[in-house]
């Protein structure tokens, strides 16, 4: 085999810039990387409040807003809006996440300022039109019970539910039937006032357009919008109390779901690193090492992987699988052997090395696109990470050491919270 | 560098012009057959796709399955690799890979930092051209297979979308496509590792292969590193038979649509004696009904009609100032979405719409689609309409052109499947369409009394 090779002087170099930051008179925080290979803008704009701010009485309330958003603004109907965006072919959306509200803009770069006009209308002066509330709250029943079809959402929300009980963390983003069902105009009117202000703003914009530019652009848009006197509000969340529970829901399928979970550190505890590498150790990609063990040697399924994703407070952490009914009871004590023996055993230094290797290299692909880089700068400032986290996270994945490795999973993977969807005398069988 | 000089420069002869900026892609015929394609982009990363031009469509009759199996197979390993050792190779550098299969090809491709390409082109160019396909492996990946299958009967748009596919498809048409790509429980119980193999022997032959390179790294290096690793595939001693027409015995070959924009009726895309027009299948755990509608179209030998007919779709349903999602979703509420799509391949067409709603408003929105439907053949689209819908689609399209893997997959397919030359003319297809040329497709193939009906509904 040859030894990887220096990229030489003749070779092309990437066109990605370093991200500049701005902060606007009002608290809004710009950040511009400039990438200017391809005639295309990103922008993610992300209000600092999500549906961690909700109990369960208004659940679903930060995604009715982001889906009320684009229906009516002070100055233009539902339809005005989308005539403004289809007519020149653009991207916009928005959504509510755990920890932050986002719209996401896609546009030519001779398109964006007036998209990004459009935007702070809909930010700042959304109307809630009580005939598009009654449309929404419509559709969102129906994705409710939508979710209902698949097997794997079914399993994670048990799962979710189990390991935070009534701590926000625990709801799903869309809310249930009943806190739907509930929500009122004058509901989503005081969550505006409350959370929709500059200096809970941050915008983060990619693609072919130089910082100067980028600025006096926000600046046009946004730069009259004055920050009200109070102060931002801030949100205390109760700690989570949760015992593991084993969760039965009986469905006529042909896969059995296994899913485990474990509470696990928030982005801002220490062990964060640590818990990033297990879990691509044990869930990413083809060599992981549920993959080989459960998919390659044992012919166990298609699917089998975990989640970890980044969160204020303390994160999910899962395991699952779909495996033939038949299968189950071998595939639950494999899933959840191999996660236990995180805490046991020590990995060897090179195989912390090609999962050093695999995050971080993961992490670079995950910079491609204009969308992808205005997310993660602008999702750290919204954590208060700050944008140098970029690097900052590199250096703690480099740094943790095997008895680290397994100290944080001796910490976090105790007695797992278990979730099982599929026939009925299947779940009978298992645990 | 050796052998560069035995490389044969190929002009890639692009009909239109690439974006701005863009430098140019090269495309080289390697000694054995195979074809290189070769694009720099300034990227610190570098992706490598292969395409195999043998997908589902070639699947033995009775073996449904077996191309994607293969695919699955490809990464067991070659009597210099172990299995798992590529996998453990690729994503110890920082890289990622994976595969995808269709009806007319099937694709692997990684993505890595440039300065590693050195260290993982070797043994994926091994696993491609050399897979040993070991009994060893063979039990344990069959099963993997069936569960991939299982979890897709899990999903009830997958399995409407079959039961769609067989109606429209009917038997007596003996189309691969009315067959899963990902095969039969039963058929694939009945596969073998050698007859996989003799598959592999038979269809990943270098001139069925497209290897493209775009990203971060230099010409040379690139054909250098190419035509080491790929450029000793061996043709083999298997005469290519060309695609599979199906059992040769009971039936005449499936006929391509072969006509430009305007089929006339004899040579329209199949139409069949036996097709049901309508079908209801209950599914449990089903909690919207959905309403599927679907016409046979235009294979892509017709590109430009195959832009129309996006046309048409994006006309239906893209966006809220289109005019079903306007009509009935925004306006009258009777459905919860509504989508329609055109995919075409090399053997055929179809335009599916589908509708999710209570079971209540099947009949209105079936009623109210066939009216639109009629619109569309019988009123010209107004010229505003199709301008921001031209829009919509040329926009798609730059904007799906951003990343080396965006590039690789573009010139992939368009040379295994379609045309290299026209791998940038989507947009001046979607430009030309006329008002009259879209009531002409929607008059010659969206034909109201030979629209297939499927319909799911929750078990009683």
């Amino acid at each position: 085999m040859s030894q990887p090779q220096r990229p030489q002087a003749t070779e092309p170099q990437s066109g990605i810039r370093s991200p500049h930051r701005f902060v606007l008179d009002n608290g809004i925080v710009l950040l511009v990387t400039p990438n200017l290979t391809a005639d295309i803008i990103a922008a993610r704009l992300f209000m600092r409040s999500g549906s961690a701010w909700e109990q369960e009485r208004n659940a679903g309330l930060l995604n009715l807003m982001a889906s009320l958003l684009t229906k009516g603004t002070a100055r233009f109907s539902s339809m005005e809006i989308a005539e403004q965006v289809e007519s020149v072919g653009a991207g916009l959306g928005t959504d509510a996440a755990t920890d932050y509200l986002l719209l996401s803009l896609k546009t030519v770069t001779a398109d964006f300022s007036a998209l990004l006009n459009l935007a702070s209308e809909i930010l700042r002066s959304p109307s809630f039109p009580p005939s598009e509330i009654e449309l929404e709250r419509q559709l969102t029943l129906q994705s409710i019970r939508a979710q209902k079809e698949q097997p794997l959402s079914l399993a994670f929300d048990a799962l979710r539910r189990s390991l935070y009980g009534d701590h926000p963390y625990g709801l799903s983003s869309l809310g249930t039937e009943a806190s739907v069902a509930s929500l009122t105009q004058a509901d989503l009117q005081a969550c505006h006032a409350q959370h929709f202000r500059p200096d809970n703003l941050i915008i983060s914009i990619a693609g072919h357009i130089e910082p100067d530019r980028a600025q006096a652009q926000v600046e046009a848009a946004f730069g009259d919008w004055i920050a009200p006197a109070q102060p931002l509000p801030s949100l205390a969340l109760p700690p989570v109390t949760t015992q593991p529970s084993i969760v039965h829901q009986a469905q006529q399928t042909h896969q059995a779901i296994i899913m485990l979970g474990h509470l696990a550190p928030p982005v801002h505890n220490p062990h964060y690193a640590a818990m990033k590498l297990l879990n691509t150790y044990l869930g990413n990609g083809m060599s992981s090492r549920l993959f080989v063990e459960l998919r390659e040697k044992q012919g166990l399924a298609y699917e089998v992987s975990t989640f970890f994703p980044t969160r204020l407070h303390s994160a999910p952490f899962g395991a699952y699988m779909g495996t033939a009914p038949e299968n189950a009871v071998r595939a639950q004590q494999g899933l959840c052997h191999e996660v236990q023996r995180l805490g046991q055993v020590r990995l060897n230094d090179e195989e912390l090395e090609a999962t050093r290797n695999k995050l971080l290299g993961q992490y670079v692909l995950g910079k491609q696109t204009n969308s992808q880089i205005a997310q993660i700068y602008g999702w750290y400032e919204t954590l208060n990470l700050g944008i140098d986290f970029d690097e900052r996270f590199q250096a703690q994945v480099q740094a943790v050491t095997p008895e680290a490795l397994q100290a944080t999973a001796e910490e976090y993977f105790q007695t797992p919270h278990l979730s099982l969807v599929g026939p009925a005398e299947t779940l009978a069988q298992l645990a | 560098m050796p052998m560069i000089a035995s490389l044969n420069r190929v002009d890639p002869g692009f009909t239109s012009s690439r974006p701005t900026g863009l430098k140019p892609a090269e495309v080289f015929r390697l000694e054995s057959g195979l074809t290189l394609i070769y694009q720099p982009l300034a990227f610190p990363v570098v992706a490598v796709d292969v395409w195999v031009s043998a997908g589902a469509a070639v699947d033995p009759w009775q073996q449904a399955g077996m191309a994607h199996f293969l695919e699955h197979l490809i990464f067991k390993g070659t009597q210099k690799t172990a299995p798992g050792v590529f996998d453990r190779l690729v994503e110890g550098c920082g890289g990622a890979t994976n595969a995808a299969t269709a009806y007319d090809y099937a694709h692997f491709y990684i993505t890595l930092a440039a300065e590693q390409l050195e260290a993982v082109l070797p043994t994926f160019a091994d696993l491609l051209l050399n897979a040993a396909i070991p009994d060893s492996e063979f039990e344990a990946e069959r099963q993997v297979v069936l569960e991939e299958l299982r979890q897709a009967q899990d999903d009830p748009d997958w399995v409407g979308f079959q039961a769609l596919l067989e109606q429209v498809y009917a038997p007596d048409l003996n189309h691969p496509y009315r067959r899963p790509i990902l095969g039969t429980e039963a058929q694939l119980l009945t596969q073998s590792p050698e007859a996989v193999r003799q598959f592999h022997r038979l269809h990943y032959r270098p001139e069925n292969l497209t290897v493209v390179v775009a990203g971060g790294v230099g010409r040379d290096r690139t054909l250098s590193l190419v035509n080491t690793h790929f450029g000793a595939a061996n043709p083999g001693s298997i005469p290519n038979p060309g695609p599979n027409p199906g059992p040769k015995a009971t039936s005449p070959p499936f006929r391509l649509p072969v006509s430009p924009m305007a089929p006339t009726p004899t040579d329209r895309s199949p139409v069949a004696n036996s097709r049901p027009l309508r079908q209801t299948l209950q599914l449990p755990n089903l909690e919207q009904t959905r309403l599927m509608l679907a016409w046979p179209g235009p294979g892509n030998q017709q590109p430009e009609a195959g832009a129309g007919l996006d046309l048409l779709a994006a006309i239906l349903t893209e966006g809220r100032l289109s005019r079903l999602v306007k009509a009935l979703r925004e306006e009258r509420r009777w459905v919860s979405d509504v989508e329609c799509d055109y995919s075409s391949d090399r053997l055929g067409g179809l335009l599916t719409l589908t509708a999710w709603l209570e079971p209540e408003y099947l009949a209105p929105v079936e009623t109210f689609i066939r009216e639109q439907i009629l619109t569309l053949q019988q009123h010209l689209v107004a010229p505003a309409e199709l301008r921001r819908v031209q829009i919509q689609l040329t926009r798609e399209f730059a904007f799906s052109l951003e990343t080396p893997g965006d590039f690789a997959e573009l010139y992939g397919y368009a040379n295994t499947v379609t045309d290299l030359a026209t791998a940038f003319d989507y947009p001046i297809w979607i430009e030309h369409c006329t008002p009259e040329d879209l009531q002409r497709l929607a008059q010659d193939y969206l034909l109201l009394d030979h629209c297939c009906v499927t319909v799911l509904c929750p078990e009683d």
